[in-house]
């Protein structure tokens, strides 16, 4: 599979994946921007052994996950001027809120939930996580529960 | 609970960001080769300019004793060593594969700090005693030839200045590293733990 293709085809994705682990427009954007590096680089190393959705959901799930470690530093964007001015908030509340909620969830259920939403099959995310596919349903069924509570005491 | 399901996926869905130009990440990536290559270049220079300096104070002073060789040998190892270890922290120290699963790759964080915590104090320590050993043989030469009194002093004062490091610095430093990566390993642990979770 080309560069081209991947990157045409998951960076929406792996940004609101980004998006839901911190919340924060700009610097989801610069760790989707950092995961695709990654993927430039490991994808002549990627056999078709497994499926390529779940290699580059791998890919950018440890990668957000290294934000731990980073935490502390600011870390500076480097985009250019122009693409920050158009960038694009979202101004529906129901966006904003469902991405903050997703964000003060456990580290891995961000991720899990994540995935769920980007319709990813249950299967796969028990394969990008490495637990088995009925404690991933387990635990979506969970954060599910705690997003919708969480909706209601904000009287949506 | 049907009444008021709100939909997830639809809403997540329409979050979206401008894609930028791939040419755009092709820069980000040149730049960060670059930031690389520099660091890389700026420690191996200051590696060769050391031992271009001890070479120098080698012909310079022509030392007789085999003490003074051995100590300027012991002093330009304790320094390429650190350098080499600086390098390797950059290059494939730090290097884990990042296709495993999140479980695995948690896993691989944790082995890797840990292994970081052994390498820094370990090369700390070797540090310290191979540019400590390497300065009093050196010495040796020079001090002979001075009265008993100056020898003693000069050594004294060698001898306080390495203690105070040895005792006091090193410690201290060991102890502001280790405490950085405690806390990040006990993170990743954490985080692991969430996927055991029942």
């Amino acid at each position: 599979m080309e560069f081209d293709e991947v990157y045409k085809s998951y960076w929406q994705k792996i940004f609101r994946l980004c998006m839901g682990y911190v919340n924060d427009f700009e610097l989801a954007q610069d760790i989707a921007q950092e995961t695709f590096i990654i993927i430039w680089q490991q994808l002549p190393k990627f056999r078709n052994e497994s499926n390529i959705g779940t290699w580059i959901f791998r890919i950018a799930s440890n990668n957000c996950l290294r934000q731990i470690e980073k935490e502390k530093r600011i870390i500076k964007t480097d985009l250019p001027i122009n693409l920050r001015e158009e960038r694009q908030e979202s101004i529906d509340p129901k966006i904003q809120l469902l991405y903050k909620f997703i964000s003060e969830l456990p580290e891995t259920d961000r991720l899990i939930i994540s995935l769920e939403l980007e319709e990813v099959k249950q299967a796969e995310i028990a394969n990008i996580i490495g637990i088995s596919e009925v404690n991933v349903r387990v635990k979506i069924h969970r954060i599910k529960e705690k997003l919708m509570q969480k909706f209601k005491e904000n009287g949506e | 609970m049907e009444n008021n399901n709100v939909d997830f996926t639809a809403i997540w869905q329409q979050q979206k960001v401008v894609q930028p130009n791939i040419n755009e990440l092709q820069n980000k990536l040149n730049r960060f080769k670059r930031n690389n290559l520099k660091k890389l270049i700026l420690s191996n220079i200051l590696l060769i300019a050391t031992i271009g300096f001890v070479i120098f104070i080698w012909y310079k002073y022509q030392p007789q004793y085999l003490t003074t060789k051995i100590g300027i040998i012991l002093v330009v190892l304790a320094m390429a060593t650190f350098l080499l270890v600086y390098n390797k922290q950059f290059s494939n120290l730090n290097k884990i594969d990042d296709t495993q699963t999140i479980s695995d790759y948690l896993k691989s964080l944790t082995e890797l700090k840990t292994k970081q915590k052994y390498i820094q104090t370990t090369m700390l320590s070797l540090y310290f005693i191979m540019l400590s050993s390497g300065i009093c043989l050196y010495m040796y030469e020079y001090t002979s030839m001075m009265t008993i009194f100056w020898a003693i002093f000069a050594y004294g004062i060698t001898l306080t200045w390495i203690g105070f490091n040895w005792f006091y610095i090193r410690p201290k430093t060991i102890k502001k590293q280790q405490a950085k990566l405690d806390e990040l390993i006990s993170n990743f642990e954490a985080v692991n733990n969430q996927l055991n979770r029942k």
